[in-house]
Parts: structure tokens; C-alpha cells; sequence
């Protein structure tokens, strides 16, 4: 009836079925345990909003609100006694080795109670993600034993992402911005590293990090060819915070400036340059544009979780209004124009949640988590005792053996279409999922009138919070050019996106 | 600014309530903002009240400038192009003042206007975000001899903690609907809460109030409550349009000059067509804003039939695009669009407030449908 050909031809045609039914394509390659962990995440996660967040989380906000400068070291020290940092490390670094597919379903939970307290984890999984992008494993091995540590003494150690700068912030994101673009972290080559001068701007926990993944410029003018993503620990000479944002919202996390003033950064502490990257398959440009959708991939898969998460808590808090007001000499939840908002919004929130599972099983079997997901890995890292997964773990990653190993399997074996296939579906949970949030906070707001309007009510804060989503990991504008660029204009000639030709 | 500025006196208190605006409220917006964290501006309130925007729609028999709906949103726009914590403390006063006029207490708005050295001297505080029929605990009158006590809680009296006075709906002891009081807020019997932290208008705080057997006059007639508030609605949505559209100019050139300084990808951003988009798609709001209340402010001067539907409609229309707009407003500037450093923030806020004025949104278009639609008062398109 039809030849394999043929079918093959047919079912790659646009959209391709690999790239539509994410979902599909991972039952049976998941490991089904993936499912037992989801379960015991989420309920790792509604103990930690019920003993700490959600009594919290005014509390916090309104003493940011009061003083922009507050830190919320307490919460960080309060993650820390909850196990939150190590949660999803795999075992061989230490951690406690839940899945990292798991972890958007966390932070949906986090953000439903919390989003500002959110990012007091959420961040810190940032910072991972990009260490891990390098694929750099000795010094990888070296900062996920230095957070398993913190966690045993009580003094956290968490890491940042520092990309933003004062003149680039989507210009820092994309490598067809970055050469015509205003950044100013320059890297020098000395002997035995670099130094670096430069700001970072909207660093999320940056003052209450001890890990700073950082990335500079050799050349600023030619900053796609020669980004170097440097590891710098608070306290290294040259490196000091500078100012603490004034955020409308997400009270709950610092948005820092880093200072770098002829920092210097010793080799052991650069996780990626140009002289690492030569001997990859893709060029150095390239190299780093896959380097940037290994990030955003799963970092906006997340943040897709985050508006989730606050469509829910907007959704949550209308509901519990509108159950017990009364106008008219009915409750509000009687009025079927009411039962239709609360539809719609709980509409948002499951329609927001199915497009960030699609980008989490993309990453699943085509980009950050595919190692994980690997059924024999999978239970090895389950049921092998942490201590001899560690010990060998550690002997193997201070080879350089391990790095290039890891960077063959995730740089050199990813194809092209693998990273359009994450990178794409990584920017449409993003802004489907923020703006989820933002307009069900917005709903919320109107149904509830006066006490919407009200701090002691959330739902402002609530509106706050999540506004703040459509504009990080890249505005939602961007995301939305880059889900065209990944997903759509592949498929016809002279097509320009992020470039001089595009208009 | 739509409205045909074709009177001199119009033009001139236009120029004086823009150079207000610009001069007296823009260079504070940030730190006025902080309250209730930093202090009240009481000085602005009180030049304001000095410039009569208290008096502007107080008719002249009663100690007023005696304008009218049209000068009224000409001064909010402006000032809420700034600063709409003004904007809204001015609401709150001139609802209350609609409300006293309609319950045809002449006199006692006379003997307040005669009275007052100050801002807080004037000020009538009220329940500005709320109709009070929609459900919300209200305090208990009871009459005892000739006058009136109040008992109970009210929540968020907007202006509560600045104002002398205040006029609160409550219901009369067995009775149905609600009754508007005049009541001193200085008086014992009464306790006020701090200044309830708020989404937006943060200089223009409200408190919840207990009322301890407190003393009250009633305002008109007892039950008439509703039917008050139902006939000062109509312009005060205006007013509230007024002052949306004020903050999505603000929130619009703001996010215009930003777009003409900024570089992305070695280009200002106002040369990418995709903010091209953004910035017509916010202009193009503003200005249907702005005609829709040129129009609507023509209308209800001139009486015109069907006004009052028409007048409400373009009020709904505008209070929720100022949202949209001022959300896409921060979306322009990016990361430094979220941040105090910039207006765009206080302008998304205080757009969500604003349209929270006088009630639940949505309840606000469904009495809308009863009382135009489905009554069969004539609307302006049928």
C-alpha cells in the first residue's frame, strides 16, 4: 500500500512527525520510573510550599517591596535544609539523583505557590544547565561536589548564570546579534588563564551565589568566535556585586550586577574557549550557537513550567475567591460567566503544561537530559549506591577522556535538527506558558475586584511575579522569532531570521 | 491629546495641569511610589488642592471652578501621564462629591468647601474600588434618636487614612441595600488599619476600617444607596477612562523613546519592523483611547441621546486596552522595563488598579447587558 520508502518521505514532510509528537515518540523510551519520580517530586515540592513558601512568600515580598536590597538568605539557607540543590544532580555527582525531566513539573509547583521563591531553586538549575552545556566534566565534578558539601554543613553553595549585560540583553543570546551588538565583558588571554573586565546586569541570585557561570568575550567585535564561559567564585579577586535591581516583582530573588575588574580566571575555572571548542565537529560560531540551545532549551522549558506554575496559582486564588463571594445572592462561582473565566484559565494552565512537557521530552531524547534518559543509565544512576557511582564518577571526570567523551556524545552526535527540533520547542513553552501566566494573573485581578488589588490577597503579586517571565530567557518577542527561525523558516530558501536581512 | 482643545480656558488648564504634572509629580513618581514604605506627599496633594483640582467640578454656587466632564478629563489625563496616585485620590474625592450631589446634600459639600485650609481638610474618602452592592462586608447603621450609628468593618476606604471625611455605604439595621453615611474619620470610635499594601496608585493609599459605634449622618435617603452610586457611575468611569488613558500615553512615549535610543543587533530597536508592530499596535490604542473619550465627553456634555450606554462602553473599552497597553509597554524596553528606574512598571499597575475602579470588571459589563441591552433603554447603536 505504501512503500518505506514513501512513508518515510511523507512523514517528513513539514511539520515533521519528529518535531510534532514529542510525547508519542518518548512512551516506551522513557523509563517508566520516570513516572514514580514525577510523583514523589511533586510531593517534595507541595511539603516544602506548605512548611515554607507559602508562608513566606508575602513576608518576603513585602520586605522587597519595603527594601529593594533585602536578600533572601534565609530561604536560600531553608532550600538548602530541604535538600532543594542537590535534588536533581545525578548520583554520580553526588546528588541525590532524582530525574532532571522531573524538574519542570517541580517548579510548576514551586511557582504555583511562589514564583519569586521559585527562583531561589530555579536559578541555581540555570546555572547547572549551562555548566553542563560545556560538558567540561572535571570542573562540573568539582562545583557539584562543592554544593553537595554546602548542603552537609548548612552554608548553601549555589551557582548563576551571568550572560545579561548593560548594552545587551538579547544581544548576549544570540550569536546573530552578538558581533554588532554592545556587549563589553571582554576576556584577555594571560598565561595560565584570563582576565576579565566587563558588568553583568539582572543576574537572578547573583549577591546569594557561590558559583557564577560567566560568559566573555576574547574579541567584543567578533564575541560569536570567541566566547569564553568562564566558572567564578565569589570572593576571587576582581570579582565584586555591584547594585541590586528595583524589580516591579519576584521579590523573592535578587536581580544582581556583577563587577569584573581585571578578575582573573585561572584555566581550571574556564569551562569552554575556543581553544577547547577546535577540535569539535561544528565550528567555534556554530559550537556556540548549539551551546546557547542546550541552555535555552531547558532553561525555557522551565520558565514555560514557572508560568505554569503562576497561571495555577492565579487560577487557585480566583477560584478560592470566587467561591466565597456572594453578589447578587449567589456566590460568584454560581455565575456562568464566572465558570467561564475560571474554564479559561484553567484551560491556560493545562494547555501552558502540555507544551512544556513536549519541550521537556525533546530534551529528553535530543538534548540535555538525552544521557539520562537512557534506559541503562537511567537505572544505573537509580540503583547503584551514590557512594560507588561517586567514587567512580569522580576518578572518571578528572580524565580528559571524560570531557571529550561527553562533548562527542552531546556536541559532535547532536544533528542540526535535533538542536532546531529542542531549541524551537524550548521558546514556544516559554512564551505560551509566561503568557499563560500573565494573562491569568490579569483574569484573576478582574474577577476579583477590590481585594485583587489587595497584597494580602496575592493575586497582585501574583500579576507581579509573572509578568516578569514574558521578558526573561530572551523577551517573549524573541522567542517567538526563534521558534519561526528553529521550527518554520528552515523550510523555504532565502528566508533571514536574526540577521541584517531581516527587516 | 484628542480632546478639541478649542476654548481658551480649556487650553490654559490644560498647559497648567500638564506643567503640574511634568514639574511637581514626574520628578517624585519613584520615591512617592515607595509609600506606604516612604512618606506621603502631602506637599503635592496640597498643591494640587492649592491649583483648585480638588474644586474643578464643584459648581461655582457651592465654592468651585464649576467645570465640566470634559476639563475633568483633560486634568486626569495629564496628571496620570505622570503620576495616577494623584489621579486617584482625586477620583475618590470627586466620586464622593458625585455621590453628595446626587443624594442632593448641596450644603454639606458647601460647608466642607468653606471649610478647608487643606488638602485633607477636603477630602472625602469612599470605598472607590468597590460598588458596594457587589457583596462586600458592610458596616451595620443603626438609628438612635435623630442620628445614626455605625458598626462593623469596611474594607479598603480609599484615601481613608488622609481624609477628614468619608462617606461610607453601609446597611441600615433590618433593612435592605446599602445607605450612604457621612461620618468623621478623626472621631474615637473608629480605627483605621495601616495603609493596605496595593497592586497599584501606591500614594493613593486606602485602609480598612472598624467602626465602633461610630457617629454618622445619613446621606439622603435611607436605601437609596445603589441608586446613588448607579447615577455618579457613568461619568466616573469616565473619569477612570480618563485617567487609563493618561497612563498609556505616559506608558506609549516612554516605550517610543526608548525604542529610539536602544540598539539590538547593531540597530535601534525602533528600525525592527517587529517593534515597529509593537509601537503601532500601542499607538493605534491610544489613539482609539483618546478618541473614544473625546467623544464620549462630547457626548454626556451635550446630553446627547443614549450617551450613557455609549459613554460606559467606550470607558470598558479603554480600561482594558490600558492594561494590554501597558503591558506591551513594558515588553518594549525589555529587562529595564521592569525595573522602578523607569515609569513603565508604576504605569502597568496602575492600570490594573484603575480598572478595578468602582467594581469587578467583569460585573461591570454584566450590569451594562441588564441595564442598556436587555432594559431596553436605547443605546447609541442598537
Amino acid at each position: 500500500m505504501i512503500s518505506r520508502r514513501e512513508e518515510r518521505m511523507l512523514r517528513e514532510r513539514e511539520p515533521k512527525f519528529e518535531d510534532t509528537l514529542l510525547s508519542l515518540i518518548a512512551t516506551g523510551r522513557q523509563p517508566k520510573g520516570i513516572i514514580r519520580e514525577a510523583r514523589k517530586i511533586i510531593a517534595i515540592a507541595r511539603k516544602f510550599n506548605d512548611e515554607v513558601a507559602r508562608p513566606a512568600s508575602l513576608v518576603i515580598d513585602r520586605k522587597g517591596l519595603e527594601d529593594h536590597r533585602y536578600l533572601p538568605w534565609e530561604y536560600v539557607k531553608k532550600a538548602n535544609e530541604y535538600k532543594l540543590y542537590t535534588l536533581f544532580l545525578p548520583k554520580m555527582f553526588g546528588g541525590q539523583g532524582y530525574s532532571p525531566a522531573c524538574s519542570c513539573y517541580f517548579m510548576e509547583e514551586l511557582a504555583a505557590t511562589c514564583l519569586g521563591m521559585s527562583n531561589i531553586v530555579g536559578a541555581h538549575y540555570l546555572g547547572l544547565t549551562i555548566l553542563l552545556s560545556t560538558w567540561n566534566m572535571k570542573i562540573a565534578a568539582r562545583i557539584c561536589r562543592e554544593v553537595v558539601e554546602g548542603e552537609k554543613s548548612g552554608s548553601p553553595c549555589i551557582l548563576t548564570l551571568a550572560m545579561t549585560e548593560p548594552n545587551a540583553g538579547t544581544d548576549s543570546q544570540n550569536v546573530e546579534f552578538m558581533d554588532k551588538g554592545g556587549l563589553g565583558c571582554h576576556a584577555r588571554r594571560v598565561d595560565g588563564g584570563y582576565v576579565i573586565n566587563g558588568n553583568k546586569i539582572f543576574i537572578t541570585m547573583g549577591h546569594v551565589s557561590t558559583w557564577h557561570i560567566v560568559q566573555a568575550y576574547t574579541a567584543l567585535d567578533k564575541a560569536s568566535e570567541t566566547m569564553v564561559t568562564f566558572a567564578v567564585k565569589t570572593g576571587q579577586k576582581g570579582f565584586s556585586f555591584g547594585k541590586q535591581e528595583k524589580k516591579m516583582g519576584q521579590k523573592g530573588s535578587v536581580a544582581s550586577e556583577l563587577i569584573f575588574d581585571e578578575c582573573f580566571i585561572p584555566d581550571d575555572q574556564v569551562c569552554l574557549d575556543t581553544e577547547q571548542a577546535a577540535s569539535l565537529r561544528r565550528n567555534i560560531k556554530e559550537t556556540n550557537e548549539q551551546l546557547f540551545a542546550y541552555i535555552w532549551s531547558a532553561s525555557r522549558a522551565g520558565v514555560g513550567a514557572l508560568g505554569v506554575g503562576a497561571a495555577r496559582g492565579a487560577f487557585e486564588t480566583a477560584l478560592d475567591f470566587a467561591s466565597n463571594h456572594t453578589i447578587d445572592g449567589e456566590r460568584m462561582i454560581n455565575h456562568g460567566w464566572c465558570q467561564s473565566m475560571l474554564a479559561e484559565m484553567y484551560k491556560n494552565v493545562a494547555a501552558g503544561r502540555s507544551l512544556y512537557s513536549e519541550a521537556n521530552f525533546a530534551n529528553g531524547m535530543y538534548g540535555l537530559l538525552k544521557l539520562m534518559n537512557f534506559k541503562s543509565i537511567y537505572y544505573t544512576n537509580r540503583f547503584i549506591p551514590k557512594a560507588i557511582l561517586l567514587k567512580l564518577f569522580s576518578w572518571i571526570c578528572e580524565k580528559k577522556a571524560a570531557t571529550w567523551l561527553f562533548r562527542l556524545i552531546y556536541l559532535d552526535f547532536q544533528e542540526d535538527a535535533e538542536i532546531d527540533r529542542v531549541d524551537g520547542w524550548g521558546s514556544m513553552a516559554k512564551f505560551a506558558g509566561s503568557d499563560a501566566g500573565a494573562a491569568n494573573c490579569r483574569m484573576a485581578l478582574e474577577l476579583m475586584g477590590q481585594a485583587g488589588v489587595r497584597h494580602d490577597r496575592r493575586a497582585e503579586k501574583m500579576m507581579r511575579d509573572a509578568k516578569l517571565l514574558q521578558i526573561y530567557e530572551g523577551t517573549n518577542q524573541i522567542n517567538r522569532l526563534n521558534l519561526f527561525k528553529r521550527l518554520v523558516a528552515r523550510s523555504y530558501e532565502d528566508v533571514h531570521t536574526f540577521s541584517s536581512s531581516t527587516r | 491629546m484628542m480632546m478639541a482643545l478649542d476654548n481658551k480656558e480649556l487650553t490654559l488648564l490644560h498647559k497648567t495641569s500638564r506643567e503640574f504634572a511634568r514639574k511637581e509629580l514626574a520628578p517624585g513618581r519613584e520615591e512617592n511610589d515607595k509609600h506606604p514604605f516612604g512618606p506621603f506627599f502631602q506637599h503635592t496633594l496640597d498643591q494640587a488642592f492649592a491649583l483648585d483640582f480638588f474644586h474643578i467640578t464643584l459648581p461655582k454656587e457651592l465654592g468651585g471652578v464649576g467645570h465640566g466632564i470634559e476639563e475633568l478629563c483633560v486634568v486626569m489625563g495629564n496628571i496620570c501621564e505622570e503620576d495616577s496616585s494623584l489621579g486617584g485620590i482625586l477620583f475618590t474625592h470627586l466620586l464622593s462629591q458625585e455621590i453628595l450631589l446626587r443624594a442632593d446634600e448641596e450644603n454639606r459639600l458647601k460647608q466642607v468647601a468653606a471649610d478647608a485650609k487643606n488638602a485633607a481638610d477636603f477630602l472625602i474618602a469612599t470605598s472607590a474600588m468597590a460598588n458596594p452592592s457587589e457583596g462586600w462586608e458592610l458596616p451595620v447603621a443603626k438609628k438612635e434618636g435623630n442620628s445614626y450609628h455605625l458598626t462593623g468593618s469596611i474594607d479598603y476606604v480609599v484615601t481613608g487614612g488622609v481624609a477628614r471625611h468619608a462617606l461610607i455605604p453601609a446597611t441600615i439595621h433590618s433593612e435592605t441595600g446599602f445607605s450612604y453615611f457621612w461620618t468623621d474619620l478623626t472621631q474615637q470610635r473608629i480605627d483605621k488599619s495601616d495603609p493596605v499594601l496595593s497592586h497599584g496608585l501606591n500614594a493613593c493609599p486606602a485602609v480598612d476600617i472598624r467602626f465602633n459605634h461610630a457617629g454618622a449622618a445619613l446621606i439622603g435617603e435611607a436605601q437609596r444607596g445603589e441608586e446613588y452610586f448607579r447615577k455618579a457611575f457613568t461619568p466616573m468611569q469616565l473619569v477612570a477612562a480618563a485617567m487609563a488613558s493618561g497612563i498609556m500615553r505616559g506608558s506609549f512615549n516612554e516605550a517610543l523613546a526608548y525604542c529610539r535610543d536602544r540598539k539590538q543587533g547593531g540597530r535601534k530597536l525602533k528600525e525592527w519592523s517587529l517593534m515597529q508592530m509593537m509601537l503601532s499596535e500601542l499607538s493605534i490604542r491610544l489613539h482609539v483611547s483618546e478618541m473614544l473619550l473625546s467623544r464620549a465627553c462630547e457626548a454626556i456634555t451635550q446630553g446627547e441621546k443614549g450617551a450613557e450606554s455609549a459613554v460606559q462602553a467606550a470607558a470598558f473599552h479603554i480600561l482594558s486596552s490600558a492594561t494590554e497597553l501597558t503591558s506591551d509597554g513594558i515588553q518594549a524596553m525589555g529587562g529595564v522595563g521592569y525595573m522602578k528606574d523607569f515609569g513603565q512598571e508604576k504605569r502597568f499597575r496602575d492600570a490594573g488598579q484603575v480598572q478595578a475602579l468602582l467594581g469587578i470588571f467583569p460585573m461591570k459589563k454584566i450590569r451594562f447587558f441588564r441595564e442598556f441591552i436587555d432594559s431596553g433603554i436605547k443605546t447609541r447603536n442598537p
